[in-house]
């Protein structure tokens, strides 16, 4: 019963950091990005690259989320142009078609240049007793990552400069600009930051058992639930929202079976939604 | 607009649709493009029943394939599991497909569900649809799918009368479409695809606009996919996948033209074109997919029917000046 329940909030984690860089991307550029499960795959592909030129596994999955990162960038001030000239719906669905092509793109390229490809990363010790319970050392890992990096988020969005900005331009962004924030360059820093935690969560999917090349439109998707869960806005909200679902899913495949886990999950989603239709925290972040 | 007489305010639907029904004597010799146009015709009454949902009322349905699929299953199991005749069974498929669309419609309108939060309810639902499908093997058959060979119309078995059929239908769907366009209820749309809150407050129903644009949008996802399945010989999930349909249909819709009449059929012609243009490039061809779709977007972001208009519009102008000066 513990036990799947930490199993339930270790999967949620990897879920709400895959999550919040749609939030964030969502909340701040007007775009819904789905390609997000793409940049995960990057990242973990990028960190493969390294561990087979011979880097430390620690390094490479520091390198993987950096390339993320640096993928995200580019995409921002290429290909997200196009879309940022436009304010409201127009925005969203340019967005929407222009990331789905993106989706298309990398899903295209991958698949055809790495098609034998899969990361897996092991730690030296499997196992850990934690009061009498096994754990997994990965799940642990992936675990206190997830929780500092929304720790170290929560920090720079309450008390830094750049993350008043941020949230002032999630609030509004005519507004901001008013006040002679430039949007532009903020959004590209948050895409970056984004695209760097869906790299992360690509790798830590490595380090639970192992990350292939097909697996973006399944990423894209699982984040996609858990943002609008969340309400897409807010962060706390995503957070919680990942949790949620990922105990859910634990308690469902762990009692019922996994192929009716999966609708299970979704109806909860749904029902979710329908609840509380603003998000499961409304105005919070 | 609407003091034109009738005859000529139809003038591009009849001469499109004329235009279509001439393709069996250029592709009937050839099994395969007639295959290949009959499912554009498919596409294109979807995507007119798409325009209603989205264009027109704003609703993101991210359910579509799983509407026409839960038409097409509800036909196909019944024909198979009662030896019920097609005009009994169709119909309940379609209504099956209607009242879901209805449902998404009344809940969202209900809850007051935003644009992506009715997309990812109605996401959600296309996946639980593909899995029930599959886990209902007894039923469904599932991945393998249903024959559906011998359950529908004779008619359905000989492809150029199977394509006639689909144009009947097409022409049938841009009939109605055209119809409540030009009733109170077309204005009523236009009026809240513009500004929601102000069509509500000059005592506009936007709920049953809404419901109502669901329901027929819903009904021709219904009627169209219920009638490719038993065209296609087998019903399976892949057939009705969100990748199959969804994606198709959205990008058809926004590539013709967002609440343009013409859109949907010009949109889902040119997807055919490009779907054919993009197949011989075998294991490349998601990645070649994906970059015509990134640059047909920048390049024709308004829609191809709109931009076309204003071409056309533009060259009009132009003589205008020409002849006065």
């Amino acid at each position: 019963m513990t036990a799947t329940l930490l199993d339930g909030i270790v999967q949620g984690l990897q879920l709400s950091l895959l999550a919040v860089g749609i939030t964030l991307i969502f909340g701040l550029g007007g775009v819904l990005n789905l390609a997000h499960g793409q940049f995960a795959v990057v990242g973990g592909v990028a960190a493969k690259l390294l561990l087979n030129l011979g880097v430390h596994p620690v390094l490479a999955g520091i390198g993987g989320v950096i390339g993320a990162g640096l993928f995200g960038l580019l995409v921002d001030r290429s290909l997200l142009l196009p879309a940022y000239r436009y304010r409201g719906e127009e925005r969203l669905l340019l967005g929407l078609i222009l990331t789905l092509g993106l989706s298309f793109v990398i899903d295209g390229y991958l698949n055809y240049a790495f098609s034998e490809f899969s990361l897996t990363l092991l730690l030296p010790i499997p196992l850990v007793q934690i009061a009498g319970i096994p754990m997994r050392t990965a799940g642990l890992t992936t675990s206190a990552i997830a929780l500092v990096v929304f720790l170290a988020l929560f920090v720079f969005l309450r008390w830094t400069l750049l993350g008043k900005t941020i949230r002032s331009i999630i609030e509004n962004e005519v507004g901001a600009e008013l006040c002679g924030i430039d949007p532009a360059r903020t959004r590209t820093i948050i895409v970056g930051l984004a695209a760097m935690m869906a790299g992360l969560a690509g790798i830590a999917q490595g380090l639970f058992s192992s990350l292939g090349t097909e697996m973006g439109p399944e990423f894209t998707i699982l984040g996609l639930l858990v943002a609008v869960v969340g309400g897409v806005r807010s962060l706390n909200g995503t957070l919680v929202a990942g949790v949620f679902l990922g105990i859910v899913n634990a308690f469902a495949s762990r009692y019922i079976g996994a192929y009716v886990a999966f609708i299970i999950l979704l109806s909860v989603a749904m029902a979710t939604i329908l609840l509380r239709p603003t998000g499961l925290l409304a105005r919070f972040t | 607009m609407s003091n034109r007489p009738v005859s000529s305010r139809y003038t591009d639907v009849v001469a499109l649709v004329i235009l279509l029904a001439l393709v069996p004597a250029i592709a009937a010799h050839t099994p395969y493009y007639l295959r290949i146009a009959t499912l554009a015709v498919v596409y294109m009454g979807w995507t007119v029943g798409f325009n209603l949902i989205f264009g027109h009322t704003k609703q993101l349905f991210l359910c579509l394939g799983a509407l026409a699929g839960s038409a097409a299953y509800v036909t196909a199991v019944l024909s198979q599991q009662l030896q019920l005749s097609p005009w009994i069974t169709i119909p309940i498929g379609v209504a099956a497909a209607t009242g879901l669309g209805v449902l998404f419609s009344y809940v969202s309108v209900l809850r007051g569900l935003g644009v992506i939060f009715l997309g990812i309810v109605t996401l959600a639902f296309s996946l639980i649809f593909q899995n029930m499908v599959l886990g209902l093997r007894q039923f469904t058959n599932g991945e393998t799918g249903l024959v559906t060979r011998d359950l529908g119309f004779p008619l359905l078995d000989h492809p150029v009368a199977a394509y006639y059929l689909f144009i009947a239908v097409l022409a049938l769907a841009l009939l109605v479409y055209c119809f409540v366009m030009d009733s109170r209820m077309g204005f009523a749309f236009r009026a809240l695809s513009d500004d929601e809150l102000t069509a509500e407050l000059s005592g506009i129903d936007v709920t049953a606009c809404k419901i109502v644009a669901a329901a027929l949008g819903s009904t021709v996802f219904g009627l169209f996919g219920t009638l490719y399945g038993l065209y296609n010989g087998i019903v399976s999930p892949s057939l009705f996948s969100f990748v199959n349909v969804d994606i198709p249909v959205l990008i058809s819709l926004l590539l013709g033209g967002m609440r343009t009449r013409l859109g949907p059929i010009v949109g889902a012609a040119l997807f055919a074109v490009i779907e054919e243009f993009v197949r011989p490039f075998g294991q490349l061809s998601v990645l070649v997919y994906g970059v015509l779709l990134i640059v047909l977007f920048v390049a024709f972001r308004e829609g191809l029917v709109v931009m076309l208009r204003k071409a056309f519009g533009f060259s009009q102008f132009r003589e205008l000046f020409r002849s006065s000066g």
